[in-house]
């Protein structure tokens, strides 16, 4: 059988249907695998092994039953824990939610489950998805799996760590501000962040739902878009989500794709840029030039205020979104004690249950949305979400692309910066503007993790696309691939 | 505009927010507070005034549907399986301990 580290959701589907192995024995490895090395990376909370070997089976038992399977049957996911799995945990990384266990399935997991995919687990986040380096997790943290001293980027770091240190074949994350692309850069996949109503979010615990989105990490371009085609489209239960059309996404066309005009936002190369990220990211352009692709430099002059606008607006949203826990509806613990009174109740729950950061941002929302503060902070920062999103506007009437770093540095030390919540926020200073603006973004790694030697820190760069373009940013990855 | 947030501020602010801060943490979230405020007042220097504010990530308007479990409402969201997840239920409802004593 293809070795673990060699797989790919295609690579998976061509196997299973030339029997080369069959479902349960590519979960069973991932599990094996997991048990082996999940103790030292720490990217799952909760496995799933029983339910994950009757998914396999089942497709096994349709391909012997001669059945027809789609791409995605029988392949194994790992899902963050903030995403419903109806009958699993979903903590959200929170003693909140320590004793929670999913009551339905998430809009996304409902879509999966019609094309038979395969569940492995739960996997480690930053709670409640704040966080850009997955230490704000209340249960443990999670490893790098190309250097275990450092962070996995957060908050979607479990599920990148899961698909870089080959314990999953793909999975989901979450990305707010960066969440999904940072993870990914600092582990070396794959990771989108789907234009803003593309994939459902019902049945994600929101943090901020108006910038909220669900999308894959993977370890290549064409798993990210295989994954993605199948979680996108309209849900009832999300009224925001809407379909849109990505039937050509897995067949980009290569002429399409060479009379692009890529552009390159002056404020996204700053002075502040480690310089194997600069290298790293000249050296991705370089090779897209080769390609026959133009590139254009352009200005998005209100990018410094992206991360400003976003930490006055945002808290806003999480005081209310985090407004419903408090220990009245989910789970308590086996043996815990409520106290008597109802206010009790409230504050010391919130009090002990919610970690530092997560505190820090509902008083802070508390504080934006008061009398008196309103005007000043919270909507001052959605005007100057308008102005972000105009930069946009205006430079995709010159450009089809924009190319950038995904973070100002490769994956940081762990505890490096997790005293200082200025200095974790700067970190999505480049991920966070497309999430403002609503429209798309895919990182991924400028060389295979083959091709990196030894020591040698992966490094993302990013492809921004005009809202519903996924299909431009994802085919221009998918030739860059093949590039490499 | 004063931006500042000083100990009685945060005291209310808590109390609106219903979380009981201990007296260990209280000096350090003041400190991050006064930070990122500090911090992210360079927004005041730019001029909005004929901007129109973004609240919503969509530029969908008015989706609107009959409030009825046909159309679309999943299952056992609330009533049903949501229950098991009560810290206390009766009957299929949850228990509470009373709201006016």
């Amino acid at each position: 059988m293809e070795p673990l580290h060699d797989l790919t959701i295609k690579k998976f589907h061509e196997g299973l249907l030339d029997k080369e192995f069959s479902a349960l024995e590519v979960t069973q490895a991932y599990f094996d695998r997991i048990k082996t090395h999940d103790k030292e990376i720490g990217a799952y909370l909760s496995l799933a092994e029983e339910s994950a070997a009757r998914e396999a089976s089942a497709v096994d038992v349709a391909i012997a039953e001669g059945d027809d399977v789609g791409m995605l049957a029988g392949v194994p996911l790992a899902i963050k824990d903030a995403i419903l799995v109806k009958g699993q945990p979903a903590t959200a990384a929170s003693k909140m939610l320590e004793h929670y266990v999913a009551s339905y399935d998430a809009g996304v997991i409902e879509k999966l489950k019609s094309e038979k995919t395969v569940f492995l687990g739960k996997t480690n986040m930053d709670e409640f998805a704040m966080g850009s380096s997955t230490e704000n997790s209340a249960f443990k943290i999670t490893h790098n799996p190309h250097d275990l001293s450092r962070v996995p980027g957060g908050s979607s770091g479990g599920s990148a760590a899961a698909v870089a240190g080959n314990m999953a074949l793909g999975s989901l994350g979450s990305d707010t501000f960066g969440s999904i692309r940072i993870p990914a850069s600092f582990c070396g996949v794959v990771g989108l962040k789907p234009t803003y109503g593309a994939v459902s979010r019902s049945g994600l615990i929101a943090m901020t739902s108006s910038l909220d989105q669900i999308g894959p990490i993977t370890k290549t371009v064409e798993d990210a878009a295989i994954l993605f085609k199948a979680i996108a489209g309209k849900d009832p239960m999300d009224a925001t989500s809407s379909d849109a059309d990505y039937d050509n996404i897995l067949d980009p066309k290569l002429d399409r794709i060479k009379s692009f005009t890529i552009g390159l936002p002056e404020e996204y190369f700053i002075g502040g840029l480690d310089p194997l990220v600069s290298k790293e990211v000249e050296a991705a352009i370089e090779k897209l030039k080769s390609f026959g692709i133009k590139f254009k430099k352009v200005s998005l002059p209100h990018t410094k205020y992206a991360v400003p606008a976003y930490y006055l607006s945002m808290p806003a949203e999480v005081s209310s979104n985090l407004a419903r826990f408090d220990d009245i509806r989910y789970g308590v613990g086996p043996g815990e004690k409520r106290p008597d009174n109802l206010m009790d109740i409230y504050f010391k729950t919130r009090g002990e249950k919610f970690g530092a950061e997560a505190k820090r941002r509902i008083i802070l929302g508390t504080f934006v949305l008061s009398s008196g503060y309103y005007d000043a902070y919270y909507d001052k920062a959605q005007r100057v979400r308008t102005l972000v999103k105009r930069d946009f506007d205006e430079v995709f009437k010159d450009v089809d692309v924009l190319l950038t770093p995904v973070a100002p540095t490769p994956a940081f030390k762990i505890g490096e910066k997790i005293d200082d919540p200025l200095s974790m926020y700067l970190s999505d200073v480049f991920t966070g503007p497309a999430n403002l603006a609503g429209i798309c973004a895919v990182s991924l790694s400028t060389k295979p993790s083959s091709a990196l030697a030894a020591g040698e820190l992966p490094v993302g760069f990013q492809l921004i696309g005009k809202k519903w373009h996924e299909a431009d940013i994802l085919g221009i990855g998918q030739y860059y691939e093949k590039l490499n | 505009m004063s931006s500042s947030i000083n100990k009685e501020k945060l005291e209310h602010l808590a109390k609106l927010a219903r979380i009981e801060i201990a007296p260990g943490e209280e000096e350090k979230l003041l400190k991050d507070l006064e930070n990122i405020l500090e911090h992210f007042k360079e927004l005041e220097a730019l001029d909005t005034t004929n901007v129109p504010p973004m609240a919503g990530g969509s530029d969908l308007l008015n989706v609107f549907r009959e409030d009825a479990k046909e159309n679309g409402g999943r299952e056992n969201t609330n009533r049903g399986a949501g229950v098991d997840a009560f810290p206390e239920s009766k009957d299929g409802y949850n228990k509470v301990p009373p709201v006016f004593e």
